[in-house]
This record gives C-alpha cells, sequence and structure tokens, in this order.
C-alpha cells in the first residue's frame, strides 16, 4: 500500500487535473447530447436520441464532418510534402548551426495565431502583396480574387501553422537513424535517392505519420482559419459546432456532433498508433 | 449555497473598500436620484453587452468621469449570440444589454432583464412616444426596455464602384458585381430573400413567420447567389475593413459602416431599395443578474439625455430615441434624424418563433458547395 502510494501520488496532480478539466466536462457533453431545447435554445433535460438522428440525417452536419476531414488529409499531406525536403536538409545536409535551424522552425509559435491568419489576409488580399506582385510582374492583369476568403486562403493558413508540428516529430525520426544504416546503402550502390525512398524513409515512417496526424486531427478541430480566412463556401465542422454554442443556441446538437468528432478523433489515433506500430524497425521506436 | 459562500466575503470587502473609497465625494451630482449616495458606485465597472458602437467612449467618458467608474464595452455579433451568451448565465456578468426588436421580447420573458424604473429616467417623457409605447418589453404593466437607437439594415454601396444607385436588392445577382457582395452572417439574409419575393407587402410579419415552403424557397436563391459573395461578415468591424480593402462593393450593413468609412475619405453610400428594407430597434435593459442596478439606472438617465443621444448619433449615424436630441445636430446629421418618413418604410425584426430552423437553414446554405 505504502509503496504502491509513493509510486502514483507523483501522478496525482495530473489525475486530478485531467478530471475536474477533460473528463468531468466530457462527461457532461455527452449527458448534455441527449438533451432537447426549445426553439431560443433553453436546454430540457430528458433523454433523446434527437440530435443524433439529426446529426446523422443532415448532410449539413454529417457530410461537413467528411468534408473537413477530407480538407484535414489535404492538409497533413501537404504538410507532410513540406516537412520531408526541409527535415531532410536540417538532418544531414546541414553542419552547422542546426539547433539554430530548428528552432526557427519552432519560431511562428512566439506570435499568436490570430496575428498570423491576419497576416495571410494582408498578403493574399485584392490589394494584398501577392497581387500587387503578381500584377506588377504582369503574370495577372487582374487581382485573383481566390486568394482570399476562400478554402485555398484556408488551406494555405492551416498548412503554414500546422507544418512545424510536421516538420518536428520528422526531424527527429530523421536524427535517430543511424548514419552506418545511410552509409551502407550507399556503399551498396543506392544514390541518394533510392537511400531515401529504401531507407530513409520507412525508416522514418513512424515519425512522419505521428507528425501528419498532429496535422490532420489540429485540423479538424480549426474553426479560426476558416472564419477569418475562408470565403462563402467553405465551412468547417468547428464551425458549425461554434456556431450551434455560441449563435443557434443548440446546445444538444452541439455536443452530439461534438462527441462524434471524439469518436472520429479517437479512431484516427488508434489507427496511427497502430501503424506506427506496425512500422517501427528501429530499436528506439520498439517501446 | 456554496457559491454564495464563497462570494459573500468578497461582496462584503468590496463595500468596504467602496465605502472607504467614498469620502472624497462630489456630491454636486443632483441627479434625479435623489436619494442615492452616487459617492458609494466609485471605482465600480458597468459591464455594457452591446452591438458595435453602443459603448464608445464619445459618450461613455463623461459618464465615466462624472461618477469615477469605468464603462465597459463588449461586442456581440448577433442577436443569437446575445441570447446564447445569456442563458449561459452572462446576465450576471453584464449589467446592460442592447438587444434588438427580434429577441427583446424573449429576453423578457425568460427574466433576463429587469424593470425599468421611469421616473428615474428623466427624459422618459421625451422619448419617441412611438418606441415606448411598444409592448413587446412590458411585462405587467412595466417597462423593460429603455428605447435607445433604431435603424435599417441599408444596401451599402461603394460609389466610386457602382455608379449608380441601385434600386433593388437584385443587383446583388448581377453579374457585373460577382464576388464583390458581402452577407451578414446571419439569419436575417432569409428576411431579406422573403422581402425580394415580396412576402410582407401585405402582412410584415410574414418574414418572420415563413412556411417551410417558403424557407425552402430562400434557401435556393441564397444559395444561387454564393457566386457573387465574397465573405458573410461576423462584425461590423469585418465589413469596414473589406470596404477599406476593396474586398466587396456591395453589401447588407448599417449606417455605422458608412459613419466609420466616410471618416476614412471613402465614397459610400446607402439606399433602401424599392422592395424595402428590414430594420431593428434597439433597446437598453439592466439585466436581472446585475449587480450594479442602480449604477445601470444612472447610465441609461445619463446616456437619454439629448446632449448624449446627440453623441450616440454621431458615432454610429443610427437614429436615436431622443428627439430633443435635434438641436445638438450638425446638419448633415439633421438628415439622418430627419427620418421620420423612413420609420414606416422598414420592416423592422420581430420575434422569430421558428429560430431554431432559420438558423438551420442558415448553415445550410454556408455548407452548400
Amino acid at each position: 500500500m505504502q509503496s504502491w502510494f509513493k509510486k502514483y501520488s507523483l501522478l496525482l496532480p495530473l489525475v486530478v487535473w485531467l478530471l475536474l478539466f477533460l473528463v468531468l466536462p466530457y462527461l457532461y457533453i455527452l449527458i448534455q447530447s441527449f438533451y432537447t431545447t426549445d426553439s431560443f435554445g433553453k436546454t430540457i433535460p430528458g433523454f433523446s436520441i434527437d440530435s443524433y438522428q439529426r446529426a446523422f440525417s443532415n448532410s449539413l452536419y454529417i457530410g461537413t464532418v467528411f468534408r473537413t476531414l477530407m480538407y484535414a488529409v489535404i492538409v497533413a499531406f501537404i504538410c507532410i510534402f513540406i516537412s520531408l525536403p526541409l527535415a531532410y536538409f536540417i538532418a544531414f545536409k546541414v553542419k552547422k548551426n542546426k539547433t539554430l535551424l530548428y528552432t526557427l522552425i519552432a519560431l511562428p509559435f512566439w506570435v499568436s495565431y490570430i496575428v498570423r491568419a491576419y497576416a495571410w489576409k494582408i498578403i493574399l488580399g485584392r490589394e494584398g502583396l501577392l497581387n500587387e506582385f503578381l500584377m506588377w510582374t504582369g503574370i495577372t492583369k487582374e487581382p485573383v480574387e481566390y486568394f482570399l476568403y476562400s478554402t485555398f486562403s484556408t488551406i494555405v493558413c492551416l498548412v503554414y501553422i500546422l507544418t512545424p508540428f510536421v516538420a518536428i516529430p520528422v526531424y527527429t525520426a530523421f536524427e535517430q537513424i543511424p548514419k552506418s544504416l545511410i552509409e551502407a546503402a550507399k556503399d551498396l550502390g543506392a544514390g541518394s535517392f533510392t537511400t531515401f525512398r529504401k531507407v530513409i524513409f520507412p525508416l522514418a515512417l513512424p515519425g512522419i505519420i505521428s507528425g501528419g496526424t498532429f496535422a490532420l486531427v489540429l485540423t479538424m478541430g480549426d474553426f479560426l482559419a476558416p472564419l477569418l480566412l475562408g470565403g462563402p463556401n467553405t465551412l468547417f465542422i468547428s464551425n458549425i459546432i461554434q456556431n450551434l454554442f455560441g449563435t443557434s443556441n443548440d446546445r444538444p446538437l452541439g455536443s452530439a456532433i461534438g462527441m462524434l468528432i471524439l469518436l472520429l478523433i479517437f479512431l484516427i489515433l488508434q489507427l496511427a498508433a497502430h501503424y506506427e506500430k506496425k512500422y517501427s524497425s528501429l530499436k528506439s521506436d520498439t517501446r | 449555497m456554496q457559491k454564495i459562500n464563497a462570494v459573500a466575503p468578497v461582496i462584503a470587502l468590496l463595500m468596504f473598500l467602496a465605502a472607504c473609497g467614498g469620502n472624497s465625494s462630489n456630491q454636486n451630482s443632483t441627479d434625479s436620484t435623489g436619494t442615492v449616495d452616487v459617492s458609494k458606485l466609485k471605482g465600480s465597472t458597468l459591464n455594457i453587452l452591446c452591438w458595435e458602437g453602443y459603448a464608445d467612449a464619445a459618450f461613455t467618458k463623461e459618464f465615466e468621469d462624472k461618477y469615477g467608474v469605468t464603462v465597459k464595452g463588449t461586442y456581440f455579433g448577433s442577436s443569437d449570440e446575445l441570447v446564447s451568451k445569456l442563458q449561459n448565465g452572462g446576465g450576471e456578468a453584464y449589467d446592460l444589454i442592447s438587444p434588438s426588436s427580434d429577441v427583446a421580447g424573449y429576453i423578457v420573458m425568460n427574466d433576463f432583464a429587469a424593470p425599468i424604473d421611469p421616473k428615474a429616467i428623466t427624459q422618459w417623457d421625451s422619448l419617441s412616444p412611438q418606441l415606448r409605447n411598444m409592448n413587446d418589453v412590458m411585462k405587467d404593466g412595466k417597462s423593460y426596455g429603455m428605447p435607445f437607437t433604431w435603424g435599417p439594415d441599408y444596401l451599402i454601396y461603394d460609389a466610386d464602384v457602382v455608379k449608380t444607385e441601385p434600386t433593388s436588392w437584385k443587383v446583388f445577382e448581377d453579374p457585373q458585381y460577382k464576388g464583390k457582395v458581402a452577407l451578414w452572417d446571419d439569419i436575417s439574409n432569409i428576411y431579406l430573400i422573403g422581402q425580394m419575393q415580396g412576402l410582407d407587402k401585405t402582412d410584415k410579419a410574414a418574414l418572420y413567420n415563413m412556411t417551410d415552403g417558403q424557407l425552402n424557397s430562400a434557401k435556393a436563391e441564397l444559395i444561387k447567389m454564393k457566386p457573387q459573395i465574397r465573405k458573410y461578415w461576423a462584425t461590423a468591424g469585418e465589413l469596414d475593413n473589406m470596404f477599406k480593402n476593396k474586398e466587396v462593393a456591395l453589401a447588407v450593413g448599417w449606417p455605422l459602416t458608412i459613419a466609420n468609412l466616410t471618416k476614412e475619405g471613402r465614397n459610400l453610400k446607402a439606399v433602401i431599395p424599392s422592395e424595402g428594407a428590414t430594420g431593428w430597434i434597439d433597446r437598453l435593459m439592466i439585466t436581472s443578474g446585475s449587480k450594479n442596478k442602480q449604477l445601470a439606472q444612472l447610465y441609461l438617465d445619463y446616456v437619454s439625455q439629448p446632449e448624449n443621444m446627440a453623441k450616440v448619433l454621431a458615432v454610429t449615424n443610427y437614429n436615436v430615441a431622443n428627439p430633443g436630441s435635434v438641436r445638438y445636430l450638425t446638419d448633415d446629421q439633421k438628415k439622418i434624424a430627419d427620418a421620420s418618413q423612413f420609420f414606416d418604410k422598414l420592416n423592422f425584426w420581430q420575434m422569430v418563433k421558428e429560430r431554431k430552423k432559420y438558423n438551420e437553414i442558415w448553415n445550410e446554405v454556408k455548407s452548400a458547395q
């Protein structure tokens, strides 16, 4: 008993914290998802699966969940696509100042999300930097309106915000690959690309999966980028939830959709963990 | 019960502090509230949850100085947001709210507001009787809202881009202005389509009681309009910015936007098209949960004075409830105030019984691809 307490007492603050601020709120949301409301959104306690039925029967809700998932997959893949060469460069090509470059990746975190989203408004706007530049060079005659207030600008912003979340685990994965394996591949006559394809990429796959999962999950939960930069057609599921809680005042339905997304995210995380394990072939990965 | 136990000592402490701080009382404030010792209010904060522009320093500063208090404004972006905040306990965090005619009745009905003492408002009898006597905020013979402002949901256009004055809301569908239109992110767009279809020709309330068929037709129209839309604006400030950056040339908006952009030197104009326009009547209400009811009442008395109402008009370009304010207006401002003829042209927001359905339709419009 004594030793048991000693061992786990270290966890106590965390357990209390999680219980109060994570488990209980989720429980409350779960309970609320079975309530109903009047027309102005006063919740009426009870047990009804009405909200879940509405969430599944109206494409506004279930359709938007899957469309958001699609956007999230796109964002995750672009982030991976950008992160791979970036992390490769820092891990293998740079000899000096590695720490500095690594810090530079994390640097944007020092600036608030909202400020960074607004910066994209300045860049992508009708009279923004990008349009001014394109017209100055004569590539376009008219300002390209699709740059801002569109799904495009939303994805650009999300990729920008989330790339560090992907680049850092990918870089860590690259760093853990023993140099001897890469040298062996080269000794056996493989070029840089073949080495990357056959040795580095498979070995780094767990890091890539975990980074991509970060981007995927965070996009699923984002509502600020579509709100600030999205156009009339950009609507993420988080915007609908925010609307259900803050405007339409349908908290049971908002809670039900919240629970569905939670379930979906759990599923994604489980899958990711499964594949991370499956593809981990380095000793340091097999924890 | 626990909550009260925790709060009580804090209140006691605050009262003690207020009593200490009140020694330097300025007894010259001879307000209608003769029995109130205003020196006790010193140092307190009046929290106002209101539409943009309703807590501007241009008129709150003098009140702050007079009583040694702070006026803090928090803006909401839609009537639904206000109701949602009140339902989630916001009534205790805010002392005053500025609901529009579409939710005012609901707020009174659900006891989110406290009754107002007209005797404590010196200008009460000078306020426009038309607004004062509206019965939607009356309950058991008591009034729960002081008329504050009213105005239209204008068709706003950038006169440098749109050279001729639009005569119909249909200009939003003109291919010439593709991607140049901004609508408000609110269910009021459904009223707008109803108005374009002439639903309110005989019965003004028709816009707020649309049938399923009419709602679906409005939804189809709004979806058809989407390629024309640049953005659904969430706050008046966002709309101002879009006009400023020339992202849009046409919009549904409030006179506040004209007021702000004119100050920036832009050539923005507004019109009520032939189909008419919707409008709103905003009241100031004291929340039932307010801990500063006395101060709130003093603010109502202060802000309804004609010279202060004139300042509200100067900031917002909205029509104000005290006709006596005319004396303090410039000629340009008088033109706004002299809108008695267009009061009848507007279809003022009413309570929407099927608000949830309206909101769902609006969300479906937004999610349509």
